[in-house]
């Protein structure tokens, strides 16, 4: 971690001298943003977790539990957390495969168009999920632009039933977020040395062989951070289940914002949000058993 | 790269690593084919929808039936006229560019004091600063909502920059430390031997080089902030809604190509502006 370098005797005394540059240059800043504007807030939903509600968003501050033996009592909650983690590993294993082709192309491809594809991958990153998501109605709805096309050519005469269900929310998710994938496994890709490939398979290897032992160990961190972030936004997803989801469509974002905004029940907001807090970092904490999560995280965001 | 040129034939139009080493045998040629084929449909589910709403934008009708019989600018003309989207636009501007330094500045602060400092409990201060990346937006709305609202503090445009700086500080954090790690020490020190302070040091030393990296991270803040939805839509109120909330609740009352025409600006600002920021900054500084 540390840059320690011996530093000459007199420098470092003179560097060491108390300077307004030494006391901004600290992690001091950085940690009292996040402690300040996400730990405290964090802190104090999970009191107001326990708290009993009142009227338009005011808070009683008396001591109850009634808010998790809601959770408890009404199963209804816990069958959207689950199916909202269920979403993210449909999600997740439809992202995997064809984002690690994806990224697998670009990495070893050696076309001239590589860098104007790797481009288009970067712009879509950028461009924000509501328009990503919202692209999907124009293209999916009954009048929208797949079915109007498709039945102008006459291979269907009725319009496909697909915008506002399932498939039409877990399609735009997972083409939303296959970037998250491409990007990691194309780094990760990209800097294994082809020799390696060659030579396994000068001395006999299948390319299927090849790819098990040298290609996907080495692409690893790519695919294992690509995991991470295509799991933890799909799962948590509030615009797709929302914009793209159909009647049966069930996530925990939407019903937190529910609560939040239109039952103006602050309290039970507040524990959903806890609960679901809690899940999300116990499988983080199973994920960090076996990786590690700042590497993780800085091949997904760098 | 050199053994790849010797084995790839010339006139050939596919340049593939696979071919190059291995001989042209049938399976492998599939296999890549297969790969390609893939690619190409993921590339045009990704790209497609997006160059729907654009051509959308320039249509007249407004039941927005596609392909446009004719194009026009009836909904731009629409959109520079109603003075909620454009003080939505403002304000995301505005919030985006405040965010952007907000975290370039916080992030660079705390890259350096994590590089070159040493305390206890580093690893576990790492994963603390990387948090926001962890913690479902959604909770961050929430919970942020309720801790303002707590505490007596009214939603302003300040509000979003805050929180919008806290979203983007991972990011700018580990693109910062990432070039901080690369970078040669006794640069700094050779400075200081010749007589420079601490602060001239960095002013003309570190910053230069780590400067770069800086620009970056501020372009990916500004790229988050401007898109950001899921958490922000608690943080607006009327003066001081974003473009994405504005494209929200158009969504839920009336959908028209008057969205697609913002949603067609929105793409040209998230895409425009990061890369002549990023082509000014390859221009200014070839490193």
């Amino acid at each position: 971690m540390s840059t320690e370098r011996a530093r000459l005797p007199a420098m470092k005394d003179r560097v060491m001298e108390n300077d307004w540059v030494q006391f901004l240059i600290s992690p001091g800043i950085g940690i009292a943003w996040v402690l300040g504007l996400l730990f405290l807030p964090m802190t104090i939903i999970l009191v107001i977790s326990f708290a009993i509600p009142g009227d338009f968003g005011n808070v009683i501050y008396e001591f109850t539990t009634a808010n998790y033996e809601r959770f408890v009592n009404a199963g209804v909650y816990q069958s959207i957390i689950l199916e909202s983690l269920m979403y993210g590993v449909v999600v997740t294993l439809i992202a995997l495969p064809a984002g690690y082709t994806v990224g697998y192309f670009l990495g070893r491809s050696k076309t001239d168009w590589k860098w104007v594809l790797l481009g288009l991958v970067v712009l879509q990153y950028w461009v924000p999920f509501i328009i990503r998501t919202y692209a999907w109605i124009i293209v999916l709805s009954n009048n929208g632009v797949l079915n109007t096309l498709l039945m102008d050519v006459g291979v269907i005469a009725q319009p496909l039933d697909v915008m506002y269900s399932n498939v039409s929310m877990i399609l735009g998710l997972t083409v939303s977020l296959l970037p998250f994938m491409i990007l990691p496994v194309y780094v990760s890709v990209s800097t294994i040395e082809e020799d390696q490939i060659h030579a396994a398979k000068t001395l006999g290897a299948t390319d299927f062989r090849a790819f098990r032992e040298i290609t996907l160990p080495q692409s690893l961190p790519g695919i294992v951070s690509g995991i991470l972030f295509v799991f933890i936004i799909s799962a948590g997803a509030f615009l797709a289940p929302t914009l793209l989801g159909g009647p049966t469509t069930r996530m925990i974002a939407p019903i937190i914002e529910g609560v939040f905004i239109n039952d103006f029940n602050w309290p039970f907001a507040a524990a959903l949000s806890m609960i679901y807090f809690a899940i999300i970092a116990f499988l983080l904490y199973l994920f960090t058993r076996r990786v590690d999560l700042e590497e993780a995280l800085e091949t997904g965001a760098t | 790269m050199a053994t790849e040129q010797d084995h790839v034939t010339k006139g050939e139009t596919d340049v593939d690593a696979e071919r190059g080493y291995f001989g042209i045998t049938f399976a492998s040629r599939t296999k890549w084919n297969l790969i390609r084929l893939v690619t190409v449909v993921v590339y045009v589910l990704m790209l497609l929808p997006l160059l729907v709403i654009v051509v959308n934008s320039f249509n007249p009708s407004r039941l927005g039936n596609f392909p446009p019989e004719s194009l026009s600018l009836r909904w731009y003309t629409e959109l520079f006229a109603d003075e909620l989207m454009l003080r939505a636009l403002w304000n995301s501007l505005q919030v985006g560019v405040a965010a952007a330094f907000g975290a370039g500045l916080i992030g660079t602060l705390t890259a350096m004091g994590f590089v070159r400092k040493n305390f206890r409990m580093q690893d576990a201060l790492v994963i603390v600063l990387l948090s926001p990346l962890l913690v479902p937006p959604i909770i961050v709305g929430v919970a942020a909502t309720i801790f303002f609202s707590q505490i007596g503090i009214g939603r302003s445009l300040m509000w979003l920059i805050v929180m919008h700086t806290l979203l983007g500080l991972p990011y700018a954090f580990l693109i910062i430390r990432s070039q901080l790690y690369l970078f040669d020490e006794t640069l700094e020190e050779a400075a200081q031997t010749l007589g420079a302070d601490r602060v001239t040091t960095f002013r003309e030393v570190t910053l230069p080089l780590i400067s770069p990296s800086i620009i970056t991270a501020m372009v990916i803040v500004f790229v988050i902030s401007f898109g950001e939805f899921t958490a922000t839509q608690f943080w607006v109120k009327r003066t001081t809604t974003t473009v994405p909330v504005v494209i929200f609740s158009m969504l839920r009352t009336s959908i028209s190509p008057k969205i697609d025409a913002l949603a067609t600006v929105m793409l040209v600002v998230t895409i425009a502006i990061p890369l002549a920021v990023l082509g000014i900054r390859r221009y200014a500084m070839p490193n």
